[in-house]
């Protein structure tokens, strides 16, 4: 027995259950124990999600092209990107270091991304498809979107240590900017997206229960 | 606590929790999505735990976790210098970004949950608990202490080759905090939380009730 069935929402502060006033998705109820709005779904989901997504995936292009960090020696400067950190890891047989950079800054955002836009095309259709698989990797995105940030912070905690002035200097580029918002809008995107919907689809649990 | 009904936050099932006075963790039963975890006793872990989070918290955030010496020149960073760097190179949006998901929102949460649990414990009605459990809900995917703790480690492995680095006194305390607030997360339930304000709430009202009589 599904909760959209008896009209009924849990909500999200209390987790008390709470009879809805209006028919189905639209409108919200006060929760008589916590007076907090209780939604049937997250409003527009798909719409918002595909919004922040499509945006995340404007600003991923310039934070992967432009420097991420200047490195300011005597000897010049050196900027360095993404790929150009993973790939000076891999020449210094640093594997390990490589791999972690290499998964939070460009496989989680892109697997991300990805996981995003078939969870929205397979709701928009109606799919019956896999929905046990479906709402695992929802959860994947919710847990492992946090972890790209990682690079926004080494590129921090860098310029905190490394400021000799005329010896080395670490000054943060403007792709960790892009990358910062790439990691704040996929976190969004995931977040207004409702696994609900994934269930809803009223002719799949008819199939299920005959 | 009484048995009721649980709604899946993932696909929406009706799940009867008819046994919730039996610790452990309840799923669900259609999609096995963590419905939430019983612990009694939730209510002082809970408070003791982020009580150790904030002493740890104040230490993590007055010494340096990592100190860096180049060619007998050291510098010191603690969380507030990696920010004030950012500023001071004006990129604001960096700096912002660091400071809200490393100490604001840490510390907002903790301080709710002292808050929060704290009045339970000492058997005071908590005020605003809505407020303050919506807050938590918002906060709780944007404190991002744990991740920052990954950058520290990738941090030492590319300075270690520039210079010599020596991990600080608040490194430590700092990845006990991280472990703590995990856990003290971990036995989080706001349901208990407010079976508890209800139960405050009657017994309030009934001593009303004999005053009035
Ligand atoms: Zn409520
Ligand atoms: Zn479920």
């Amino acid at each position: 027995m599904r909760a959209i069935d008896k009209n009924i929402a849990a909500c999200p502060t209390c987790h008390n259950l709470v009879q809805m006033p209006f028919g189905k998705q639209k409108g919200y109820a006060l929760c008589p124990r916590c007076d907090s709005e209780v939604y049937m779904r997250k409003s527009d989901a798909v719409q918002k999600t595909w919004a922040l997504l499509l945006a995340s995936i404007v600003f991923y292009i310039p934070a992967n092209l432009l420097p991420m960090m200047h490195v300011i020696t005597f000897a010049g400067t050196e900027s360095d990107t993404i790929m150009s950190g993973v790939f000076y890891f891999i020449s210094d047989k640093s594997y390990l270091i490589a791999f972690v950079i290499f998964t939070a800054s460009i496989f989680v955002p892109i697997l991300k991304i990805l996981i995003l836009i078939y969870l929205l095309i397979s709701v928009q259709k109606r799919s019956c498809m896999h929905r046990q698989r479906r709402k695992k990797l929802y959860v994947l995105t919710e847990i492992i979107g946090r972890w790209s940030m990682v690079d926004v912070y080494v590129v921090g905690v860098m310029t905190a240590l490394v400021h000799f002035a005329g010896l080395t200097e670490i000054k943060p580029g403007i792709g960790a900017n892009f990358f910062l918002l790439v990691v704040i809008l996929t976190m969004f995107a995931a977040m207004s997206f409702d696994p609900k919907l994934i269930w809803d689809i009223k002719e799949c649990n008819e199939n299920r229960e005959q | 606590m009484n048995p009721h009904y649980h709604v899946c936050h993932e696909c929406d099932t009706l799940n009867k929790i008819s046994t919730p006075n039996r610790p452990g963790r309840y799923k669900c039963a259609n999609c096995s999505a963590k419905l939430y975890t019983y612990k009694p006793a939730m209510n002082e872990r809970i408070y003791a735990l982020n009580l150790a989070a904030l002493f740890l918290f104040i230490l993590t955030n007055y010494f340096p976790f990592l100190s860096f010496h180049v060619a007998g020149s050291v510098s010191h960073a603690n969380f507030a210098t990696s920010i004030i760097y950012l500023y001071r190179d004006h990129e604001w949006l960096l700096g912002t970004a660091i400071l809200l998901t490393t100490i604001v929102f840490p510390l907002v949460r903790i301080l709710i949950y002292i808050i929060l649990f704290g009045s339970q414990f000492h058997n005071y009605l908590p005020r605003y608990a809505t407020h303050m459990i919506k807050i938590l809900n918002k906060l709780l995917p944007w404190g991002m202490l744990d991740v920052f703790f990954l950058a520290i480690l990738v941090s030492i492995v590319k300075l270690v080759k520039m210079g010599t680095i020596i991990p600080g006194t608040s490194l430590w305390a700092f990845i006990l905090m991280v472990f703590i607030l995990a856990w003290s997360q971990s036995m989080y339930d706001p349901h208990q939380v407010w079976e508890h304000i209800g139960r405050r709430r009657k017994a309030l009202q009934q001593k009303e009730k004999l005053a009035t009589i």
